[in-house]
């Protein structure tokens, strides 16, 4: 790392002169910091505000977690467990997977992400501080929607991925399945705001000069999660959605009498589903990269061979999820394709694991606490590994699907994988959070229990799976044999639950009696250790530069602390930071932030009045519901508009930076390229449902269409031109007749749009197909209106003048959607075109 | 931003011919008469199909520049690890499968 000069375009930067850091953080703190009491928590955007909300929310549900799994252990202890009927015992390993893979893993993930990025790449914030909330409060709501379930006895029971038909109507009459679809789906919303926010934070938020292979690996490791998020849970959300329009209006999509297809869910579950497993496991491991080199007291071994690994397990994981099927008897697929896939993964996998063993090798390793948790997941992945790679072979995975092998094995992935470095993550960051020392014995305690427990678990489970004992069962009458087996495990498994009891408890004890911890304690080279412990929400008084790389963070804390960095303070008493370009990192604007707001609580809650109309199957109110989310969303984007200070930002002496409303590259349009990706790869699901009922599946032909072609083709004709023609307009003015123009077209577009499929469309519940083109209708008349919404947005900036020769207002998010826009009608109404002719 | 673009194309060429071989496997095994017959033309077209695919990662190493350390190799590292890819999980399926 030798070129760390910055000479951007604009000048060199020169370090700010030294200022008495306490006024600094004086003023600093009165921009960044919550409001007060209860209220204040409700209207924080800060990143690390919500990121420890997300990461202590995620362990209770954690707790809960792992209070179901204690039912289920209950349970099997003995081979008539008597005390949970079937129907119950459904619900709780259905809610058990559920809760920790959607309620637990993922937020703990994206809680860590949001609270550390900033700091490590020298940051004072996420790039969309409200949107950070508004994914809090729609994890949290959607989490509660499906905990109440439970307590009435209605939760889901058709087993952590749904599978149709169980899932469908027909099996699952009651509201249980709908609260799966919905709550989750809920909670997704998180999910994708998360990942839009790290992607465009790492991307554009880096110090000055940190080039991306100069990056902490973390920030690697994250920016592949994130990447896999957008990716990977658009399939999911479709499936969800499609499922429910099934449950509710009867449109087939996975009925196999009418044309549709249970295997589609299932593909479109594990594409999902597979990336699900790295999305939870790459976190663990940038968590692992950053501690071992500092616990070892060396550098990482082979920088860039990982981030290799890590580009090829984003990409390959995406080419494995039939392996999840190879027991449905694929009919027209070859399970060739995805069982090499499955072997190929090894390597990056083994890749990682080789360059922190090698890293350790080199270094010399401190047994101190998250060390031991290191070890502890070295042990168990390992093993996990191992029982996975037996797994992916097709003739022994046909011995060992669905019974408890399978079982041992996910948790070997998961609890070795993820919860041992999280575990080894919290007590490594305690003092960054809390600034305090630990109580010395009780986690070193904790960690044997733990491990312990957990092996005394679950290793019994690799041989009650092979002695042919199946999952999700809850008596085994015909088998007693199982049960000195099963009594064990049960019996550790309370082992472990106290093991973890202990842990959560330790971390109790450090956050309210420990003595005071001084800085850095680790002596880590990197950002998150040079600033004041516990971390203020501003993280940095002044921010660093690629001068104060790879130093060790002692030399950097002081100098920065009294303002020698860039951006001092806060003089213009608002949250500024600076973003940077996304290849070279050099200064590109100041990035003004919103402050405190209650804006996120808000629409979330009003989203969650959308979902609880749904559940209740009171779809009319339900859609009159979406006007307060529609004028909820206008407030906000209302709320990005400039105040009435433009003018340029002193970054150092010599370098004013204009802010980002001057800019076109801002952080808000680098967001919508990132959800954009994600939007298109759910219009790609839906085309790829299409494809498949069309295609591939076996059922009964759809019945001939009764559009009359003559009108369809000049709607469809009058449809293209009017989208053609919208962005033709916004592309080639910012003026604001183009706006006017805009939205008459896009209005137009749709007014013909809802005609023709009033009209013209088949019946979607005769057959899937007429069903999935109808969602294919709905979803290009969903992109004009909000193209549309747009447009007038556009229209009252020109009014109030907020958009003028040199502040560009909402202009370019809407030419990017238009764009889109249009580009999504063309392909569709080239497929159904297609799909017409052919037949 | 153009060398993040390199260092993703080599897997997201993969990515591509993936997914097209797989629809070409999806779209023949449709039109097959049996469920384990995969005719002579339709085996070459999937083998064509894969052939075609590891020769459009050719032309695609000419992009990368010719310098080398950490940030040149990268790119060339991600376009390895899309051509092994491609022969690897694509070998199996075009010369091996049925439907
Ligand atoms: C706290 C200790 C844990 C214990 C004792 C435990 C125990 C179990 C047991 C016995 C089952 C099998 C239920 C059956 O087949 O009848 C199960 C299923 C499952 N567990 Fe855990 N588990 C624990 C933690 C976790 C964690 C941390 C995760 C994920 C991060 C997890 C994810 C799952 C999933 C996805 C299933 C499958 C649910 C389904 O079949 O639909 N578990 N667990
Ligand atoms: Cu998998």
């Amino acid at each position: 790392m030798s070129d760390t000069s910055l000479t951007p375009r604009t000048g060199t930067i020169a370090p700010n002169p030294p200022r008495r850091a306490l006024a600094l953080h004086r003023e600093l703190q009165s921009v960044w910091a919550n409001d007060r009491g209860l209220w204040g928590q409700m209207t924080a955007v800060s990143h690390t505000t919500l990121g420890l909300r997300f990461m202590a929310t995620a362990i209770i549900f954690f707790a809960i977690g792992g209070i179901l799994s204690m039912l289920i252990r209950a349970q099997l202890a003995s081979h008539q467990g008597a005390f949970l009927d079937t129907e119950l015992y459904n619900q709780i390993f259905t809610m058990h997977g559920s809760i920790m893979m959607f309620l637990f893993a993922i937020p703990m993930l994206e809680g860590l992400a949001i609270w550390l990025l900033p700091k490590m790449l020298g940051t004072r914030d996420m790039a969309f501080p409200r949107l950070t909330a508004l994914g809090y409060w729609c994890y949290l709501f959607g989490g509660l929607i499906m905990l109440t379930a439970l307590l009435f006895g209605v939760a889901p029971r058709d087993g952590w991925f749904m599978y149709t038909p169980l899932s469908s109507a027909a099996y699952s009459p009651g509201i249980n399945a709908d609260v799966w679809l919905l709550g989750v789906t809920f909670v997704e919303i998180s999910a994708i705001a998360a990942a839009v926010e790290i992607t465009v934070t790492i991307l554009r938020q880096r110090a000055p000069g940190m080039k991306l292979t100069q990056m902490p690996l973390f920030a690697w490791y994250m920016l592949g999660t994130s990447a896999m998020m957008l990716v990977g849970f658009p399939p999911l959300i479709a499936g969800s959605v499609l499922l429910e329009i099934e449950r509710a209006f009867d449109w087939p999509f996975f009925d196999p009498a009418r044309g549709g297809d249970p295997l589609l869910w299932q593909h479109l579950f594990w594409l999902f589903g597979h990336p699900e497993v790295y999305i939870i496991f790459l976190p663990a491991a940038g968590v692992m990269s950053m501690m071992i080199p500092v616990l070892c007291r060396t550098t990482i071994l082979g920088y860039g061979a990982i981030v290799a690994a890590i580009l090829g397990l984003v990409f390959l994981s995406f080419g494995l999820w039939v392996h999840h099927m190879f027991t449905v008897g694929i009919p027209h697929m070859a399970l060739a394709f995805f069982s090499a896939a499955s072997v190929l993964v090894a390597v990056p996998t083994a890749v990682q694991v080789f360059a922190w063993i090698g890293t350790m090798w080199k270094g010399s390793p401190q047994l101190h606490l998250p060390m031991y948790h290191i070890l502890g997941f070295f042990l168990t992945f390992v093993m996990g590994g191992l029982t996975g790679v037996m797994l992916a072979i097709v003739p022994f995975n046909w011995q060992a699907h669905d019974t408890a092998f399978v079982t041992a094995h996910l948790h070997y992935v998961l609890i070795g994988g993820f919860v041992f470095p999280m575990m080894a993550a919290a007590t490594y960051w305690m003092p960054l959070i809390t600034g305090r020392r630990r109580v010395k014995g009780l986690g070193e305690a904790a960690f044997w229990v733990i491990l312990i427990g957990f092996h005394g678990t679950f290793f019994i489970m690799h041989l009650t799976g092979l002695m042919g004992m199946p999952r999700r069962i809850d008596v085994y009458p015909d088998n007693p044999e199982w049960v000195w087996l099963n009594l064990t495990s049960s019996i550790f498994s309370f082992v472990l639950t106290i093991g973890f009891a202990m842990f959560v408890l330790d971390l109790i004890l450090q956050a309210t009696l420990g003595k005071r911890e001084s800085r850095n304690p680790w002596r880590a080279p990197t950002f998150d250790w040079a600033m004041p412990i516990p971390s203020p929400n501003y993280n940095f008084a002044s921010l660093p530069t690629a001068r104060h790389l790879d130093r060790d963070a002692d030399e950097v804390i002081l100098p920065l602390a009294r303002g020698e960095g860039i951006l001092p303070g806060a003089p213009n008493g608002r949250r500024e930071l600076l973003v940077t370009r996304v290849g070279d990192a050099q200064p590109d604007h100041v990035g003004v932030l919103p402050g405190n707001t209650a804006l996120p609580l808000a629409l979330s809650a009003s989203i969650g009045v959308f979902v609880l109309l749904m559940l209740a199957s009171l779809y009319a109110l339900a859609g009159i519901a979406l006007v307060p989310v529609a004028v909820l969303i206008w407030v906000w984007v209302r709320g990005m508009a400039p105040g009435d200070n433009l003018a340029s930002v002193a970054v150092t002496p010599g370098l004013r930076l204009p802010v980002h409303h001057h800019a076109r590259a801002s952080l808000g349009q680098s967001g919508l390229v990132a959800f954009l990706v994600a939007n298109g790869t759910l219009f790609a699901s839906l085309l790829f449902g299409l494809a498949f009922v069309s295609v591939v599946t076996p059922g009964p032909e759809a019945p001939i269409s009764t559009f009359t072609p003559r009108t369809t083709a000049i709607a469809l004709g009058l449809v293209t031109l009017a989208v053609g023609l919208a962005s033709a307009c916004v592309a080639w003015s910012g003026r604001h007749g183009a706006a006017m123009l805009a939205l008459l077209l896009n209005l137009g577009a749709l007014v013909v749009l809802v005609w023709m499929a009033a009209t013209q469309l088949d019946d979607p519940t005769r057959h899937a197909r007429d069903a999935l083109r109808a969602v294919m209708a709905g979803y290009v008349g969903l992109h004009l209106l909000v193209a549309a919404g747009m447009a007038a947005f556009a229209l009252d900036q020109f009014r109030r003048g907020e958009i003028t020769v040199d502040v560009t207002g909402a202009w370019p998010a809407l030419r990017l959607w238009q764009r889109y826009t249009s580009v999504t009608t063309l392909v569709t109404i080239g497929v159904l075109t297609a799909q017409a002719v052919m037949s | 931003m153009r060398w993040l673009g390199l260092v993703l194309l080599g897997p997201a060429l993969w990515a591509v011919v993936f997914s097209l071989v797989y629809g070409l496997h999806g779209t023949l095994c449709a039109t097959a008469s049996g469920p384990e017959d995969l005719g002579r033309a339709a085996r070459l077209a999937l083998v064509g199909a894969w052939l075609l695919g590891i020769a459009a990662f050719l032309p695609v190493f000419a992009l990368i520049p010719e310098r080398s350390g950490q940030a040149a190799n990268l790119p060339r590292i991600g376009l390895w690890i899309g051509l092994v890819a491609t022969l690897f999980t694509l070998f199996p399926v075009t010369v091996t499968t049925s439907c």
